[in-house]
């Protein structure tokens, strides 16, 4: 790093960031992140992969060589520190707040609390429910109160410390069945949302099977666990607008509720995206971006604002704990006659995307299968536990784990085979599902399920070494003490934004002339939280244009939104934006190709890198075409309009859907209630592979998030208050902990629509991970599991 | 860190450690693993800081009849030594199943015996506990007690000691060497930890300054005996035990004559169950035997609600340790 004002952020080496400080204004830096990628400068050119080809990540090497400059990493001359006072307790009334000790310490620039916000005061994703700062009222363990701007870290952190509040503190409600008919915590009242789905005539006797099964599910909250805390740095710009970097997932959606808050127009927030260590849902949500902003223009220097790990725990929502109600009952020769179901999802104090959450949970709550009558109730509560929102599975993981479940015994309850069970009503292609969906698209269930079951299973041959028995490292379970255990489970969800969400991505194409040949410059503002874009926009461009050069402009908001990376949306949407700039930019240098050398625009192609026409009488490489000229154009892709369910929850509320199959298998030391999960063997529908290592990628780390939920991955919260917010006492499986993957087959069946016929395959691997290996720890000890993380007295007592 | 100026040195030899360690505020460090944990919560606020770590007290090898250990040895150094991998496999079992590598690197003998407890409440600055300050009062006794003890917790405290060599070392009859201002003294490792009682905040009898310099393991112990560490933890790779047992035994002619059983993660201390030790003396060693000793070792046990399957799981784990070293397997 230099000593001058250099910000270490997604800047790209070509054109640098142009960052007014107020004193100079200097350009450029010389660390690589993640949303960069730099182009070969020797004057060889090689050819860099195309889609369906094996891309590196440009920030794979820096990241692993401790390069990679992450959010924490950036520094800028004379910025200030911030810090965030947090509540301690779950549920009080502020009697008052005393910042005049904070304010006089020396080195302190400013101590702001609610009193200092010029806009609005609350903001939200869905729903504006959150204080910027709780100003009367704490409904979280964590809820800011406060902020600190000082010279020091240190400092801050004192400062918070001479903050004093009184609180009068109440009994928290920490229980989402009770929540719902208690006195409301919050002005909106204490539910999100109450939804129904009703499919067919749930309530018409005819609707009854013969066979039925009930069970009570219920699921524990889990952390994103991202490894690169939050961090935001802000700085003040003469106009009185603020420029804003943040490690984020929406940077569009971060600037309208910043913005909003400051009582700034949206375009006097620029904001950049920095090197992001990981996301799966957490940084959907604004966490730090509107304290930094306040800090900022309060002091009109710059300001850093970090989270410690522990910190991050009450910094970021997470994924919704969820108590569970199931009925299935099925006709004598398996076909399923009705699924019931009431689901209660806890929210937390504030609203994040708790409504959409179950939204997802409701919709797929049936699993992967087709049944005539249907009845799901959902609740969405709000408490004074921690916030949950955006999780990878969103929804869909917490009722994957109960509707295979019930899978099993029903199947046992009729004495079919619980495969056989699935594949006899496996969703297919023209089905509809219960909101009354056509599906459309590529619905390959029982395929997965038959090449997932079909994979020869692990050697069951010696017991592993000590560290892959129950129990690990040590001598605890010996080869004697161990059963196996096998479980299987299917899950799906939707990709894109949902139920009339206007979901949408703009990309900007540009060729320019650089000093070794053309260059394709891609700008868009997806955030690239470890999905890959930066590999995919980079495949898509060469692929489109025939070019190689091709460089990622940093993710800012000089461009149109491009949407929030989650939901499995950003090949399709943003892959799908630069796959339309770039045809755009191919259709220019057609129309110049006729000017110049009087070909039919119509009848060119480009092929293998040079510019074709059908009938073969005009060839010339696209590198020539383009050569010294410049081209540009910006296009927005937006998916199939959907709509909002209707009071039976039906509609057509979702733009595609994606489905994954696993089966696990483990090894239980009953006794003692250890578990070691042993393999798990995948299947997944893919659409069409576009990176193929990208994909192992997504799949291994879905897994992981997946087993860790079904043994180990839980905040505990007691009475309102985090009791693990630290990396020693969250526990998330380790690389020693994970479990071979065995992908048995991905299935490449374009869908139409999709760019390339791809589907999002971010999150399937985590939705039915957890499902297979609760499954197969009941197989091993031959008794019921309806609680995930297991824990050693779940499976023991 | 708590923010409170601190002065940092290296101690030139065990009597500046010594003479410099009473003095308020002042605290060893040796790998830091634990101090500075507790730093960070505010749970520890030295003003001086005395590294010992290179004292040179960090050998391991054979002193007359017993095993000694350097208080400074690090763990990883403990485990794969070829004196106790070979006469006291115990202790390497007790360590490889402690944290993980990069932490064994790093830790060393004296401060895993001396590391505090994981109570989730002492752990968090800002929540009440009578560890950190006695008469704060205890969160963890209305709150989240899956952690909590089964033995020898009072009214004031129910934290459980996290070591899990120093559960093998007791079962062994380990003592460790002491020095102090009053120079150098020996004291049994079950007698090093005290219970909360009115002083929660203290667990060890030893004085301001003292540090310890070796531990001895004597001879034998181990010889002709067998001997087991099972843990039973929520994450096989690395992590705290939900409790733990050490088991030795000595057997003559077909009976046992000789018993040690000593549980870890269920009491302020490495706990010994001399209620089930008494029923295997004179014994054959069969399950029976030992699930009959187990069933006497854990009565009693008054738990809270959320740890009373640990009661239960406790006395499977003994069991499980007896019948592993009787069977072999
Ligand atoms: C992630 C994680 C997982 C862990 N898992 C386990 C586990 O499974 N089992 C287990 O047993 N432990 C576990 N530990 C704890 C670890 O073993 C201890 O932190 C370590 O042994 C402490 O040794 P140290 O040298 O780093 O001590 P330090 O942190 O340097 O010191 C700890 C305390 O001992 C005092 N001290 C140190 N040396 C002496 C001495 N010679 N004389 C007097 N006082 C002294 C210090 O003043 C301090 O109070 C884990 C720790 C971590 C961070
Ligand atoms: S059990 Fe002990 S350490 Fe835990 S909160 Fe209570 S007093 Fe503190």
């Amino acid at each position: 790093m230099s000593t001058t004002e250099t910000i270490a952020t997604g800047t790209d080496t070509t054109t640098g960031t142009e960052t007014t400080t107020g004193t100079e204004t200097t350009t450029g830096t010389e660390t690589t992140t993640g949303t960069e990628t730099t182009p070969a400068d020797s004057s060889e050119r090689t050819r860099g992969p195309r889609i369906g080809e094996n891309a590196p990540r440009p920030d794979g090497v820096p990241k692993v060589n401790g390069e990679f400059a992450f959010g924490n990493d950036m520094w800028i001359e004379g910025m200030l520190f911030g810090r965030t006072l947090r509540s301690p307790h779950p549920y009080a009334r502020i009697i008052s707040i005393d910042i005049s000790k904070a304010l006089a310490m020396h080195g302190v620039h400013a101590v702001i609390t609610a009193d200092d916000v010029p806009g609005q005061k609350l903001y939200g994703l869905e729903h504006k429910d959150q204080p910027v700062f709780a100003s009367e009222v704490v409904r979280f363990h964590g809820e800011p109160i406060a902020a600190v701007a000082a010279d020091h870290p240190e400092t801050a952190r004192r400062a918070c410390r001479a903050i004093e509040v009184e609180y009068d503190v109440h009994a928290p409600i920490v229980d989402a069945e009770l929540s719902i008919t208690a006195p409301p915590i919050h002005p909106d009242g204490n539910i999100f949302r109450h939804m129904f789905i009703r499919h067919g005539h749930p309530d018409s006797p005819e609707s009854e099977g013969v066979v039925a099964v009930e069970g009570d599910y219920e699921i524990g909250m889990q952390d994103q666990a991202f490894l690169g805390p939050e961090c935001a740095l802000g700085i003040p710009l003469e106009d009185g607008g603020i420029e804003l970097y943040v490690s984020t997932q929406w940077i569009h959606a971060d600037r309208e509720q910043t913005a909003a808050c400051l009582g700034l127009d949206p375009e006097q927030v620029r904001m950049t995206m920095a090197g992001v260590g990981g996301a799966f849902g957490g940084r959907e949500d604004i966490s730090l971006q509107i304290h930094t902003a306040l800090l900022t223009l309060h002091t009109g220097r710059p300001v850093k604002l970090q989270y410690s790990r522990e910190e991050s725990f009450f910094g970021h929502v997470h994924r919704h704990p969820a108590k569970m109600w199931y009925r299935h009952s099925a006709r004598a020769d398996g076909t399923l006659a009705k699924i019931e179901a009431r689901l209660v999802f806890d929210g937390g104090a504030y609203a994040s995307t708790s409504s959409a959450v179950l939204s997802n949970a409701s919709c797929f709550a049936h699993g992967p299968y087709n049944v005539e009558h249907a009845l799901i109730e959902g609740y969405s509560v709000r408490t004074n536990n921690p916030s949950c929102g955006a999780m990878r599975g969103f929804g869909a993981v917490q009722t994957c784990f109960a509707h295979e479940a019930q899978m099993d015994k029903l199947a046992a309850a009729l004495g079919i085979d619980s495969i056989d069970l699935r594949l006899k009503n496996a969703l297919k292609t023209g089905d509809r599902n219960i909101t009354g969906q056509l599906l459309s698209g590529v619905v390959p269930v029982a395929e997965l399920i038959e090449r997932c079951v079909a994979h020869p299973l692990p050697a069951m041959g010696e017991v592993g070494e000590m560290m892959g028995r129950p129990g690990g490292a040590g001598r605890t379970a010996d080869a004697h003490h161990i059963k196996r255990g096998f479980g299987f489970a299917i899950g799906w969800k939707n990709l894109m934004f949902s139920e009339g969400f206007d979901d949408y991505s703009t990309a900007r194409v540009r060729i320019d002339e650089g000093q070794n040949g053309p260059v394709v410059t891609v700008h868009c503002a997806c955030a690239e939280v470890g999905q890959g874009f930066v590999t995919l926009a980079q495949q898509i461009a060469r692929t489109v244009l025939g070019l190689d050069e091709i460089l990622l402009h940093p993710a800012d908001t000089q461009v149109g939104s491009a949407g929030s990376t989650s939901a499995s949306r950003q090949t399709w949407m943003s892959g799908g934006a630069v796959q339309q700039a770039c045809e755009a930019v191919r259709t220019q240098i057609f129309a110049s190709l006729a000017a110049t050398h009087g070909v039919d625009p119509e009848t060119l192609a480009i092929q293998d890198d040079h510019i074709v026409s059908v009938d073969g009488t005009f060839s010339i490489p696209v590198e020539d075409a383009v050569a010294n000229k410049t081209f540009e154009a910006t296009e927005v892709n937006r998916h199939v309009q959907t709509v909002r369910l209707d009071a039976d929850g039906q509609g057509d509320a979702h733009v595609s859907f994606a489905f994954a199959a696993h089966r696990a298998v483990v090894d239980v030391d009953e006794e003692l209630g250890l578990v070691r999960v042993i393999d798990i063997t995948t299947t997944q529908d893919v659409g069409k592979l576009l990176n193929p290592r990208q994909a192992l990628g997504q799949i291994e780390g879905g897994i992981a998030q997946g087993v860790g939920l079904a043994v180990m991955e839980e905040i505990i919260v007691t009475n309102g208050k985090v009791r693990n917010a630290s990396f020693t006492d969250y526990l998330i499986p380790t690389t020693l902990d994970m479990p071979t993957v065995t992908i048995a087959a991905l299935i490449e069946e374009p869908e139409p629509g999709a760019p390339f016929g791809a589907k999002g395959i971010g999150e399937p691997p985590t939705i039915a991970s957890t499902a297979a290996v609760a499954a197969a720890i009941r197989n091993a000890i031959g008794r019921d599991i309806t609680r995930v993380p297991v824990r050693p007295q779940d499976i023991c007592l | 860190m708590s923010g409170v100026a601190f002065a940092y040195s290296r101690a030139a030899d065990v009597a500046d450690a010594v003479a410099r360690g009473g003095a308020p505020g002042a605290a060893f460090v040796a790998g830091g693993t634990d101090l500075l944990q507790l730093w960070k919560a505010g749970r520890a606020t030295p003003t001086e800081l005395i590294d010992v770590y290179g004292l040179g007290l960090d050998g391991i090898g054979v002193d007359g009849d017993e095993l000694s250990i350097g208080a400074t040895a690090r763990l990883s150094d403990v485990a794969r030594h070829p004196f106790v991998v070979d006469q006291h496999p115990l202790i390497a079992e007790a360590v490889l199943a402690s944290a993980s590598g990069q932490i064994r690197n790093m830790a060393t003998v004296g401060g895993n015996l001396l590391q505090r407890t994981r109570c989730p409440y002492f752990r968090t600055a800002g929540m009440a506990c009578n560890k950190h300050r006695p008469g704060s009062g205890c969160g963890a006794l209305d709150g989240e007690d899956r952690h909590a003890a089964l033995f020898g917790a009072g009214s004031s405290c129910v934290a459980t000691h996290p070591s899990d060599l120093a559960v093998a070392l007791v079962a062994l009859d380990a003592t460790v060497e002491v020095s102090g201002a009053r120079g150098v003294r020996r004291v049994g490792l079950s007698e090093l930890y005290r219970l909360p009682g009115e002083r929660p905040d203290v667990d060890t009898t030893l004085a301001a300054g003292e540090l310890i310099t070796r531990v001895l393991v004597p001879r034998a112990a181990s010889i002709g005996r067998l001997a087991t560490y099972v843990k039973v933890r929520d994450r096989a790779s690395f992590e705290f035990a939900l409790l733990s047992v050490a088991a030795v035994i000595r057997i003559d002619a077909g009976t046992i004559v000789h018993a040690r059983l000593v549980c870890g993660g269920v009491a302020p201390a490495p706990w010994r169950l001399p209620a089930g030790e008494a029923l295997l003396i004179g014994q054959k060693p069969e399950r029976g035997v030992f699930t009959v000793a187990a069933a006497a070792a854990v009565e009693g046990a008054p738990p809270l609600p959320g740890n009373s399957f640990k009661v239960e799981l406790l006395r499977r784990a003994l069991v499980r340790t007896l019948t592993t070293i009787a069977t072999g397997s």
